[in-house]
C-alpha cells in the first residue's frame, strides 16, 4: 500500500514542493517541476529578493549547485530545502545590458551525483569508474531501516547555506568531524572568525532518510555505515549467496554476510546471551568468525533485528550495564528494575520500580543481620499486627515456589554466582554469563580439573 | 533456491562443490542428502600411507538452522568406528573446530581435511585413554560436551 503511495505521488502530482531559505532570514515556499533546471529556479526567486538572478547562488547539501543542474537529478524529497544567497561574485553585463552567457558557471553538479562510494579505506585510488553512493539510515521515523541522504551544514552556525570544499572521501571524512572544509554562506565573518581564525570553517556531515516527507532541516536518521551496496558481488559468508545491500564487518578482512543472515547471526547470539559489554560501544558484537578488533561500533545496527528481539537486545544491554557499573537488579518477578546504589548501602529499594526493599547480597526481601539465616518461616508471625493481602500472598507462595525450584536445579557460577542450570552434557561448565567465563565443575563446585574430568567428567 | 532457508541456501551450495570437487578419499550421496539438507552422510577412505590405509569410514553430520553460527554435530557412525586418540568408540570425535573453534567461515569441506588430516598424522591406533568411562556415560550428542583441548600432536 505506501508503495503503490510513493508511486502514485510521483506520477501524478509530478511537481515538488520545496522550501527556499533566503539570505535574508525568510522561508519561500515553491511548487517545483523535477525538469526544470537550476537557471529556472534563480529566475523565479531572484524577483523575490529583489535581485537579478545572476546574482543569486542555489545552495544544496553542501554544493552550489549550477545553472544547469537539473532538479530532478539533485536529490530533493518532498519538504527539502534549498538556500538562496547573494553571490560576491562581480556580475558582468555586456553592451546589451544582457547576462553574458560566456560567463564562465561556477557552481557544480549535485553531491550525490559526484559523490563516489565511500570505503573505509582511505587511500583507495580516485577512480571514476566507482559507483555513485548509496547510503543506509536507521529511520526513527519510519521505524525501519531506509535508504538515506548525505546533508552537510555548517560546523559552527549549522546553517545548511554552506559549500564544501572537497567531496568526503572515506566514511571516516563523514562520521568524524573536522574532516572537510568548506564555506559557510549563512554568516561567513562569524563562522570564519570562530577560535580567532585558527582553524578553518568546518563541514558537518549528517543523514535524512530518503523515504519520508522531510519533517524540517532536524529531521535526521543515523547512518547504519557497515551497510554497504554490494559493489564488489562479495558473497554473504554464511549463505554463500551474493545479495544487496549487505553487512560489511569493521574487520581487516571486511567479512561480508547478507543482512538475513546478519539476522540469524544477531538472534543466535541473542538466544545465549552471547553479546559483548564493551565499554566504549556498549552491547554488540565482533565479525562472526571472529577476527580481532572487529566489534560493531555503532549499536543503531541492531535495530535490523525485529521488534521484539529488539526489545530483548534493549533489555539485557541494560542488565549488562547495570551489572557492570556495580548494580542489582531487582530480584522480584516480573520488575527486573536496574539499581545503582550509591556507596555500600545493603539496603536497596527499588525506587521508581516495584517498591520492593531486598538485601544486596543475598536478593531476599530486606533483613538484618547476617545473609542465610533459618527460614523465616519458622517465627511466629502471629503477633504481626497487619493485615496480608490475599493477593501478595499467594505471589509470595508463587515467589516461594520459584525460589524452591531454582534453589534445586541450579547451582552458582563459583566465580560470579549466577544461577547455573545444567540441562544434560557433562559436568564440565563454561559460565555463559558476558564477561565471566569461568570453567568449573557442576560435582565439585570448584575450578574444573583434570582429576574432575578423569573422575566425574559426566557424573 | 526461492523458500529454502539462509542455512538451507549455504547447505545446498556446500553440497553442490562437494560433489563437485570432493577433497580425497570423501564421497556423498547426494541424493540421500537432498531429501533432508540438515542430515548429511558422508564416506571418508583412510589416505593410503597411513595407518587407516584400506578402511571407509562414515561421517554424520547434523545442522542446526542457526548453521553456519552454530557448528554442525560431527559423528563417526556405522560398523567402522576409526581407532584413534581423539575418537571415542561411540563415534564422537574430539576435534576442537566442532565446538569453540567453529566459525562460519569453515564448511564441511574444512571440517573433512581436518578429520581426515588428524586421521593421517596418527602414529598409533588406540583408544582415548577415558572412553570406556566417556562413552558409558556421555550425552549422546557430542556439542555437550565440553572437552578440554590439550594435546594438538595426534
Amino acid at each position: 500500500m505506501q508503495q503503490l503511495f510513493f508511486f502514485g505521488k510521483h506520477t501524478i502530482s509530478n511537481t515538488l514542493n520545496i522550501y527556499i531559505k533566503t539570505s535574508n532570514g525568510s522561508t519561500l515556499s515553491m511548487n517545483l517541476n523535477p525538469q526544470w533546471d537550476i537557471k529556472n529556479v534563480k529566475e523565479i526567486v531572484g524577483p523575490k529578493l529583489g535581485l537579478q538572478p545572476e546574482e543569486l547562488k542555489i545552495i544544496f547539501a553542501g554544493k552550489e549547485l549550477s545553472d544547469t543542474v537539473i532538479i530532478a537529478d539533485c536529490d530533493l524529497g518532498q519538504c527539502s530545502v534549498l538556500h538562496a544567497v547573494k553571490t560576491k561574485r562581480p556580475v558582468k553585463f555586456d553592451n546589451s545590458g544582457v547576462f553574458s552567457e560566456e560567463l564562465e558557471d561556477v557552481g557544480s553538479k549535485p553531491l550525490c551525483e559526484t559523490l563516489k562510494d565511500l570505503s573505509n579505506n582511505e587511500d583507495l585510488p580516485d577512480n571514476n569508474q566507482q559507483p555513485k553512493a548509496h547510503f543506509y539510515v536507521y529511520c526513527a521515523t519510519c521505524k525501519a531501516m531506509k535508504q538515506g541522504k548525505l546533508r552537510v551544514r555548517c560546523h559552527f552556525c549549522k546553517s545548511g547555506a554552506f559549500t564544501v570544499h572537497s567531496d568526503p572521501q572515506s566514511w571516516t571524512d563523514v562520521l568524524e568531524s573536522k574532516r572537510i572544509t568548506g564555506q559557510c554562506e549563512n554568516r561567513p565573518e562569524e563562522c570564519e572568525n570562530i577560535l580567532n581564525n585558527t582553524e578553518p570553517t568546518f563541514a558537518d556531515f549528517y543523514f535524512k532518510c530518503a523515504e519520508h516527507t522531510s519533517l524540517g532541516e532536524d529531521d535526521e536518521a543515523v547512518p547504519l555505515f557497515l551497510v554497504r551496496s554490494n559493489v564488489r558481488s562479495i558473497p554473504c559468508l554464511a549463505c554463500g549467496d551474493v545479495c544487496n545491500p549487505i553487512l560489511v564487518f569493521p574487520c581487516l578482512e571486511g567479512h561480508v554476510t547478507c543482512l538475513e543472515c546478519f539476522n540469524v547471526y544477531c538472534s543466535s547470539r541473542l538466544r545465549d546471551r552471547q553479546f559483548y559489554q564493551h565499554a566504549e560501544y556498549g552491547y554488540t558484537l565482533p565479525c562472526p568468525t571472529g577476527c580481532e578488533h572487529s566489534y560493531i561500533t555503532e549499536v543503531h545496527h541492531f535495530r535490523l533485528l525485529s521488534e521484539p528481539q529488539y526489545a530483548q537486545y534493549q533489555k539485557f544491554a541494560t542488565e549488562e550495564y547495570v551489572l557492570n557499573a556495580g548494580g542489582v537488579l531487582c530480584p522480584q518477578p516480573n520488575c527486573g528494575m536496574g539499581i545503582i546504589p550509591e556507596g555500600d548501602c545493603r539496603k536497596i529499594a527499588c525506587i521508581g520500580g516495584c517498591g520492593f526493599v531486598f538485601c544486596r547480597l543475598c536478593l531476599q526481601g530486606y533483613h538484618i543481620g547476617p545473609c542465610d539465616l533459618p527460614d523465616p518461616d519458622n517465627t511466629d508471625r502471629k503477633d504481626c499486627d497487619y493485615n496480608v493481602d490475599p493477593v501478595r500472598a499467594s505471589q509470595a507462595r508463587w515467589d516461594e515456589a520459584s525460589k524452591v525450584t531454582i534453589k534445586v536445579s541450579t547451582k552458582p557460577c563459583p566465580k560470579c554466582k549466577t544461577p547455573t542450570e545444567r540441562d544434560g552434557g557433562c559436568m564440565h561448565m563454561v559460565c555463559t554469563r558476558s564477561g565471566c567465563g569461568f570453567n568449573w565443575c557442576w560435582v565439585c563446585q570448584t575450578p574444573w580439573t583434570r582429576d574432575c574430568m578423569g573422575s566425574h567428567w559426566f557424573g | 533456491m526461492a523458500g529454502l532457508s539462509p542455512s538451507e541456501r549455504r547447505l545446498q551450495k556446500e553440497l553442490m562443490s562437494l560433489v563437485k570437487e570432493p577433497p580425497p578419499g570423501v564421497t556423498v550421496n547426494s541424493d540421500l542428502i537432498e531429501r533432508n539438507l540438515l542430515q548429511w552422510l558422508i564416506n571418508m577412505d583412510g589416505a593410503s600411507g597411513t595407518l587407516y590405509e584400506g578402511e571407509n569410514f562414515q561421517l554424520q553430520f547434523k545442522f542446526s538452522n542457526k548453521y553456519p553460527f552454530d557448528s554442525p554435530e560431527v559423528t563417526f557412525v556405522g560398523p567402522n568406528i576409526p581407532v584413534h586418540p581423539h575418537v571415542y568408540s561411540n563415534g564422537h570425535i574430539c576435534l576442537s573446530i566442532l565446538t569453540e573453534d567453529w566459525s562460519p567461515a569453515l564448511s564441511v569441506q574444512a571440517v573433512c581435511l581436518s578429520i581426515v588430516s588428524m586421521l593421517s598424522s596418527c602414529k598409533e591406533k588406540k583408544r582415548p585413554p577415558d572412553n570406556a568411562f566417556y562413552v558409558k556415560t556421555c550425552n549422546k550428542n557430542p556439542k555437550k560436551t565440553k572437552w578440554w583441548y590439550h594435546d594438538d600432536s595426534v
